[in-house]
């Protein structure tokens, strides 16, 4: 019994040595990663729709909004504070795992920019969607000023889907059309 | 000494090519050499510093519950590393995601706390950790620039464009050799990570295997020698 | 409810054959290398991981929500390797004690299972997916069965690699690997199945 107790001790010792260490570490990091984390998503709300005056909430609660047949989920919709439009921000599946983005839509309905802020899609292929490098930044590019009607150009719409990842380019598509349409049901 | 045990880390014991530990994340993350340098150097350092707290601390410790102790300090290690990651080089954390926790599972770790640190002193632990450790990053870095090449017809993507400042997530060509669109891009699937993996196993085997058939030959010709020598 | 079926169904669906754990996302290879010389060897250990990353998904869940609750999210990988090791000592006892039988088939695989990073892997993800209790466990169950699936595949075709030949310097680890890009390469066709 005696055994068992100093064994208990020592384990229970060990661990709350590590906890504490980890606990420092922590709170030395935790306002940095959550600058970043602040950052990245000031970022992507620049990118899909300039506002320098910033964003106010429109729409806080998520819903789910189906676009040709694929459920995407609708999170925060911010109104931009200049007038020009809104900012919508989506979550949705992609060929591997969950995708979250941000899409901008203007006045008229028209979208005017994605960016994408989280996903797990395959490195070299779906993973072009987001990168910085050209094949990202043309993929992107070609949302700018696509209406309701956006759709992959094997599907009959004007966007090329990037090369071996029909499925992630698609699911963007729908998630860009998920946007405009409930920028519409705002009204 | 130290060469030593650098030649041991990188070619003889090399912990993935020989003692067949922590392939998992061998195979997910190589797909681009800013993972594989990234990956490498996050399993060095932790590598290293748990060897050496366990063997700092393996006198202490009861022998029933070491593994317990190991796993402990491992996962503290792997969360510090995990943190920093995230709050000074986001891209790499991000690129890497839930590999990095799962270092903590990775048996090249739990594996020389187990094999060497429990039995030796904190400066042997020290050093076996420093050079297992750019052992298994050398397999990484291959690993990485024969899929690249390969896969994509380039060179050192993500890191060399991160070092030019042309992107900064850590993804990105680097120095393009020939049209990527000629590159066997399965090899930068799964799949990719697989054959890869197997094809250099096969290629280390072949090494290690001539190398033990001519030290074979030149003792046989030594005996050979001597033989002679005395009939003489 | 019918949206919770599909969520499921298409959790199910990716986790068994889509993102197969093995042959996808790499999780949990050194089991799948090291104990899938016999396919009888290969179902235990597959039947052990289903049991247990059904049980850790389950219990993880619980240990996040109370993590997250404490606001001590950074100790979640300690955590969750500590509950893992906890839980496969529990589970092995237990099976000792009142399921012999299934103690005697499964018995040995279980401590390896505490290194088998599917099982870390699988509550980890579960957290970065933002899955419910419900959908967390299916991932878990879902996940362990294409775990199976992967490890009884390989081991009827590594029976026979035996009886074949090869050039000696692939001989042992190699071929095996060579193997599984193979199977990886037929699980590749499965991207892009959907349901809905």
């Amino acid at each position: 019994m005696n055994n068992i107790l100093k064994l208990t001790l020592v384990l229970f010792l060990i661990c709350a040595i590590v906890a504490a260490v980890l606990g420092g570490v922590n709170e030395l990091t935790a306002d940095r990663i959550a600058q970043l984390q602040k950052e990245k998503t000031e970022a992507a709300y620049g990118a899909v729709l300039d506002s320098p005056e910033g964003y106010e909430d429109l729409q806080i609660k998520s819903y789910t909004q189906v676009a040709n047949g694929q459920k995407i989920k609708i999170g925060k919709i911010s109104k931009a504070a200049n007038g020009k439009g809104y900012v919508v921000e989506t979550t949705f599946s992609g060929a591997q795992g969950n995708i979250s983005m941000v899409v901008g839509v203007n006045n008229s309905g028209k979208c005017t920019g994605i960016s994408i802020i989280k996903h797990s899609e395959t490195s070299g292929l779906g993973a072009n969607a987001a990168n910085t490098a050209e094949v990202g930044v043309n993929f992107r590019a070609q949302f700018k000023g696509q209406d309701a009607s956006i759709a992959l150009s094997r599907d009959g719409g004007k966007i090329d889907a990037l090369s071996g990842a029909t499925i992630t380019s698609r699911s963007v598509t729908n998630a860009t059309l998920a946007a405009i349409l409930a920028v519409q049901d705002l009204g | 000494m130290f060469k030593k045990r650098l030649k041991e880390g990188v070619i003889t014991n090399n912990p993935i090519l020989v003692q067949q530990l922590g392939m998992c994340a061998t195979m997910a993350i190589t797909t681009s050499l800013f993972n594989g340098v990234g990956m490498g150097l996050s399993v060095l350092i932790i590598l290293t510093c748990c060897n050496v707290v366990v063997s700092a601390i393996r006198k202490i410790i009861p022998g029933e519950i070491r593994l317990a102790i190991f796993v402990v300090v491992i996962a503290g290690f792997v969360t510090i590393v995990d943190l920093l990651l995230k709050a000074f080089l986001p891209a790499l954390s991000e690129s890497l995601g839930v590999f990095i926790p799962l270092i903590v599972v990775n048996c090249i770790i739990i594996g020389r706390a187990e094999a060497f640190c429990q039995k030796n002193t904190v400066g042997a632990s020290f050093i076996d950790g420093i050079t297992m450790g750019l052992g298994y990053t050398v397999v990484l870095v291959v690993m990485c620039l024969v899929r690249e090449l390969l896969g994509k017809g380039c060179f050192g993507g993500g890191l060399i464009d991160l070092a030019r400042g042309v992107t900064l997530d850590g993804t990105g060509t680097g120095i393009q050799i020939f049209p990527s669109e000629y590159g066997a891009s399965i090899l930068t699937l799964p799949v990719g990570g697989f054959l890869t993996l197997g094809f250099l196993f096969a290629a280390m085997q072949y090494a290690l295997k001539k190398s033990a058939k001519k030290k074979e030959l030149a003792a046989k010709e030594a005996a050979q020698d001597g033989k002679e020598a005395d009939e003489q | 409810m019918s949206e919770q079926l599909t969520s499921i169904l298409t959790i199910s669906l990716g986790a068994i054959l889509i993102n197969n754990f093995i042959f996808s996302q790499f999780l949990g290879c050194c089991p799948f290398l090291g104990c899938s010389s016999k396919v009888e060897t290969a179902s235990g250990m597959g039947l052990a991981v289903v049991f247990v990353m059904g049980l850790a998904s389950a219990i993880c869940y619980a240990v996040n929500l109370l993590l997250a609750k404490l606001g001590l999210e950074f100790l979640q990988t300690l955590a969750f390797i500590l509950v893992i090791a906890a839980l496969v000592q529990f589970v092995e006892m237990f099976l000792k004690k009142m399921v012999p039988s299934l103690y005697s088939a499964l018995g040995i695989y279980l401590p390896l299972i505490t290194t088998n990073c599917a099982v870390l892997g699988v509550v980890l993800l579960n957290v970065q997916n933002d899955y419910n209790f419900i959908e967390s466990v299916v991932y878990g169950l879902t996940g362990g069965v294409g775990f199976m699936l992967a490890i009884v595949l390989f081991a009827s075709v590594r029976e026979r690699i035996d009886f074949s030949d090869y050039p000696e310097c692939f001989e042992g680890f190699p071929i095996c690997l060579i193997t599984a890009g193979l199977l990886a390469l037929a699980f590749m066709g499965f991207n892009g199945m959907k349901i809905f």
